[in-house]
């Protein structure tokens, strides 16, 4: 099978290239296992971030025939030759598919992704019902692995401003959480034209989102939830 | 951060879902509705100023490039008003899910050019 792999080595090359290679896949093969393959079998200079395999660490997300996906848990078999495999869009290139997400981080650190208390700790665990538990089904899945905003045309024009939706799913998934207690402090934060604001429901996320989560949904749920608290 | 970095992001290398192609139609037609008002306006003064001027508007309207640009004129109204509702909807918590949104996208898509059509057919 055919595969079309961007290359871009800052000490070597001027712009990045596709590169050509053909790789014998076999059933059952995953994208990660053709790109190890590859870097095994026919350029070891080939870089990408992988580690756990199975989808739970999220650190392999690539963008193959124009669809971002995670390369461990996503089938060879899926895509027509060639493949072409580039990195998240609109991320910087450090190297190949290795992409500097460090814009999507400060998004994520900056809708405070910690549980808030006001009232002093107790002795034991913070219980929760049955069904305020299974309200961050759906939420706390997500593993960061950038598959979502990176697809996201708000994002790619404003990544500094608009959170993106993989920081506004979790903003929803704290809110929503019957635990938390700065609901008020949170809502003022994501006031303003961009930071939530900026998401036109295109929902490229959720197409996108390799553990079928609905970032869309979530940012209706916070508009929802801003507008019952403004009334 | 480097600056120099190269970043990928070739729109025409990404590929849009059925939603996303819907959307930037949304979009699309909301700019060409704007773009259409002096020409409408422009046909609409012609008409109100007695018989000649209502008689030149009419034949214009009946020339077959004007007719071609009305009927796009139709299908942008019919594209941005049902494109409108869904999303409407959408903030109404119906069809956010992943295969009611690429339902609700397609039908759209084929339902305006169709209404277009229809509508135009009736004038």
């Amino acid at each position: 099978m055919k595969f079309r792999i961007y290359r871009y080595d800052p000490d070597r090359d001027a712009a990045p290239y596709l590169q050509d290679f053909q790789l014998e896949v076999h059933p059952g093969m995953m994208l990660r296992d053709a790109l190890m393959a590859l870097k095994d079998q026919q350029d070891d200079s080939l870089s990408f971030r992988h580690s756990c395999g199975e989808g739970v660490c999220g650190s392999d997300g690539i963008n193959v025939n124009g669809r971002n996906c995670l390369g461990c848990i996503t089938p060879v078999s899926d895509f027509k030759a060639p493949v072409t495999i580039r990195p998240l869009p609109g991320r910087p290139v450090i190297r190949d598919l290795v992409v500097d997400m460090s814009q999507f981080y400060q998004q994520y650190r900056a809708v405070k992704p910690y549980l808030i208390r006001k009232d002093p700790l107790p002795e034991q665990e913070i219980l929760q019902s049955p069904a305020q538990r299974e309200r961050l089904d759906g939420l706390y899945e997500c593993i960061l692995c950038g598959c979502c905003s990176t697809a996201c045309p708000s994002f790619w024009w404003n990544p500094d401003k608009f959170h993106g939706p993989q920081a506004l799913l979790q903003a929803w998934r704290f809110l929503t959480d019957s635990r938390d207690q700065a609901t008020e402090e949170r809502l003022d934060a994501l006031e303003g034209p961009y930071k939530l604001f900026r998401c036109h429901t295109i929902m490229n996320c959720v197409e996108v989102c390799p553990k079928q989560l609905n970032p869309t949904r979530a940012i209706g749920q916070i508009k929802d939830l801003m507008l019952r608290h403004s009334i | 951060m480097n600056s120099d970095r190269p970043v990928f992001l070739n729109l025409v290398q990404f590929h849009f879902p059925i939603a996303a192609v819907m959307s930037v139609g949304h979009r699309a037609a909301g700019v060409l509705m704007v773009l259409t008002i002096p020409f409408t306006v422009y046909l609409l003064d012609l008409s109100l100023m007695g018989p000649e001027g209502y008689e030149k508007a009419r034949v214009t309207l009946q020339l077959g490039l004007v007719k071609l640009a009305l009927l796009l004129a139709l299908w942008a109204l019919m594209h941005h008003l049902l494109a409108g509702i869904r999303f409407l909807l959408i903030d109404f918590d119906i069809g956010v899910g992943k295969a009611a949104g690429r339902r609700s996208a397609i039908l759209v898509m084929v339902l305006a050019p169709f209404l277009a059509l229809g509508v135009g057919a009736l004038l």
